[in-house]
């Protein structure tokens, strides 16, 4: 049917169904353009008028941000340990995944049963004993503690993910490189590895969100200055930002271009990830 | 190929060891020191039974804490899982603009809750806050609040801060939904049904697994629900936006108890399995096959 042959009634809700949609998307932007807006305005603009754009484009904020706080050390923090956990999650992922996409044993099964229990075991729950296991382990604030412990939250979500892939790469590409005399590790990591590079990326893509973004953990496994992360900083600053405006919105807003960066470029693969699983083709 | 074999348990080892030390030992650790009397000072663990568990059904905070979760489990289950459809229902039928209607509306599910919590306390501050100003501006001025520290607005105040942003279901519901094969469509178009009686008779029943399987996710999200409420109302005013996370770590790191913290922890992994259990018998998300 082309639009012109449309009924009143049709575009009545066609005209709804655009103010809907417009709608979704300011109720989504706005907060984070509002926060990108006030950390460019000075704290009498902010406090006179909450919704007036900036006069003039400062950066004051950015460097007060800096200055007041340590921000960028923390930013640094954030980066050594979601870079990290994210590579280890991967890769001890797909070892396992692999063994269970592609091994007999017995018990295999009931093994994997027992590991994808993890997605749903709710974590904050474990806030006490999951501190008394790095406390034990002498990991206690350190950055080595929430490297070890980011690593696991992702296990589920990267078992899912990497199962799926190897189950889906066709057994004839390792069968030849066995009968080229490679080893058990190096099919995986020469031949496997290299075919399962989507799975990987999804994998990875939703393991560097999570450690990046987490909170509760931080709070619980650090105390000083050795380990805090970025998420951190910004609930531990509020004291010292309370009359600083400006510098507390351009705090969030260095906190969450990170994340807004990551998201643009791989798009496509955090929604892949997102579905693969749970979504049936 | 029989070199595999001893390979086995190497590529196994250290997602098992990950798995017990953070999860498999400290879920056997909540459940068994919620019996006993352990705490930060003390002499060390005294085994008590079931008195942390008396306890529990003797402290109105728990009550108050386990009513909120319960309502929040519900909210979140029914108003951001149906806002997240909805959207998707749109959008598969790829209007203008579809993509980045997606890609803006996963925005707020993509920034670090830190970040919304703070982004929200700026929100509703009642000074330059976005709604007190938008209130001024048109006049109504009288209905301004100390929205995130009035113990009336409190709780609906929070709950604003996630229960719109349902970029996860709406991803989710979509992929199913553009899976879905033409020639159904096409057929329920033939046999007369308009786009409205195609969605609700047709497309709605074929997305009932994802959309039970976005539900638990719902239910387990705001089970575990802390970061946004501590940045926001920290639980207060009085105990009116406490779940039970925020009370277990009040318990845990105020009152330094742990076996009533984890007594707490043992109830939030009950109620974790029971939820589990009503959506997915009630949406036959494990079903095989339609």
């Amino acid at each position: 049917m082309s639009p012109v042959q449309m009924t009143m009634k049709e575009r009545v809700l066609c005209v709804l169904k655009y103010l809907f949609l417009a709608l979704c998307v300011c109720l989504a932007l706005f907060p984070i353009l509002w926060v990108i807006m006030s950390s460019f305005k000075t704290n009498a603009e902010i406090l006179s008028n909450g919704m007036a754009l900036p006069q003039n484009f400062s950066f004051v904020g950015y460097r007060d941000a800096l200055t007041i706080s340590p921000i960028l050390s923390y930013f640094g923090h954030s980066v050594i340990i979601t870079v990290i956990s994210t590579a280890l999650n991967v890769l001890l992922l797909a070892m396992a995944s692999y063994v269970f996409a592609r091994c007999r044993f017995r018990g295999r099964d009931a093994l994997y049963f027992l590991l994808s229990l993890a997605m749903v075991i709710p974590m904050t729950a474990l806030l006490h004993p999951v501190y008394s296991v790095v406390q034990t382990l002498g990991l206690y604030d350190t950055k080595a503690g929430l490297i070890l412990v980011y690593t696991a939250l992702n296990l589920p979500m990267s078992l899912l993910i990497l199962r799926g892939t190897f189950a889906s790469i066709p057994k004839a590409l390792e069968e030849a490189a066995y009968v080229d005399g490679a080893g058990f590790v190096r099919t995986f990591f020469q031949i496997m590895m290299p075919c399962a590079k989507g799975g990987l990326t999804s994998a990875a893509v939703l393991a560097f969100l999570q450690s990046w973004n987490e909170f509760t953990f931080a709070l619980v496994l650090t105390s000083g200055e050795e380990a805090r992360t970025l998420p951190l900083s910004l609930s531990y600053f509020t004291a010292q930002f309370s009359f600083n405006y400006t510098a507390l919105f351009a705090a969030v807003t260095i906190a969450v271009i990170p994340s807004i960066v990551i998201f643009a470029v791989f798009q496509e693969q955090v929604v892949s990830s997102l579905t693969a699983g749970s979504v049936k083709e | 190929m029989k070199i595999k074999k001893g390979w086995i348990p190497v590529f196994l080892l250290p997602a098992v060891v990950l798995f017990l030390l953070i999860y498999a030992v400290p879920l056997l650790m909540v459940f068994g020191t919620s019996l006993f009397d352990y705490r930060l000072t003390g002499t060390g663990m005294t085994f008590i039974g079931l008195d942390n568990y008396i306890r529990l059904f003797q402290d109105p905070d728990f009550f108050q804490a386990l009513t909120n979760t319960v309502i929040w489990i519900l909210i979140q289950c029914i108003v951001h899982v149906a806002l997240g459809t909805f959207l998707a229902l749109i959008l598969y039928k790829k209007p203008r603009g579809w993509k980045f209607v997606r890609t803006a509306y996963m925005i707020p599910n993509i920034i670090s809750n830190a970040a919304m919590g703070m982004i929200f306390l700026n929100i509703f501050n009642p000074q330059y806050g976005v709604i007190n100003s938008l209130l001024k501006a048109i006049g109504l001025e009288h209905l301004t609040h100390n929205w995130l520290m009035d113990s009336t607005t409190a709780f609906p105040s929070v709950t604003m801060v996630w229960v719109l942003f349902a970029g996860y279901t709406t991803t989710l519901v979509l992929a199913q939904a553009l899976s879905i094969d033409e020639s159904v469509l096409e057929a329920a178009h033939v046999d007369g049904a308009t786009p409205f009686q195609t969605d609700l008779f047709v497309v709605l029943p074929l997305l009932k697994k994802i959309i039970g399987t976005t539900m638990v996710m719902a239910a387990t999200y705001m089970l575990q629900m802390f970061d946004l409420i501590y940045i926001t109302t920290n639980g207060g005013p009085g105990k009116a936006t406490t779940n039970l996370p925020l009370l277990l770590y009040g318990v845990y790191k105020g009152e330094n108890n742990y076996g009533y913290a984890n007594t707490i922890g043992v109830v939030i992994v009950v109620i974790g399995v029971v939820a589990m259990t009503v959506i997915n018998k009630a949406m036959k998300v494990n079903e095989e096959d339609y």
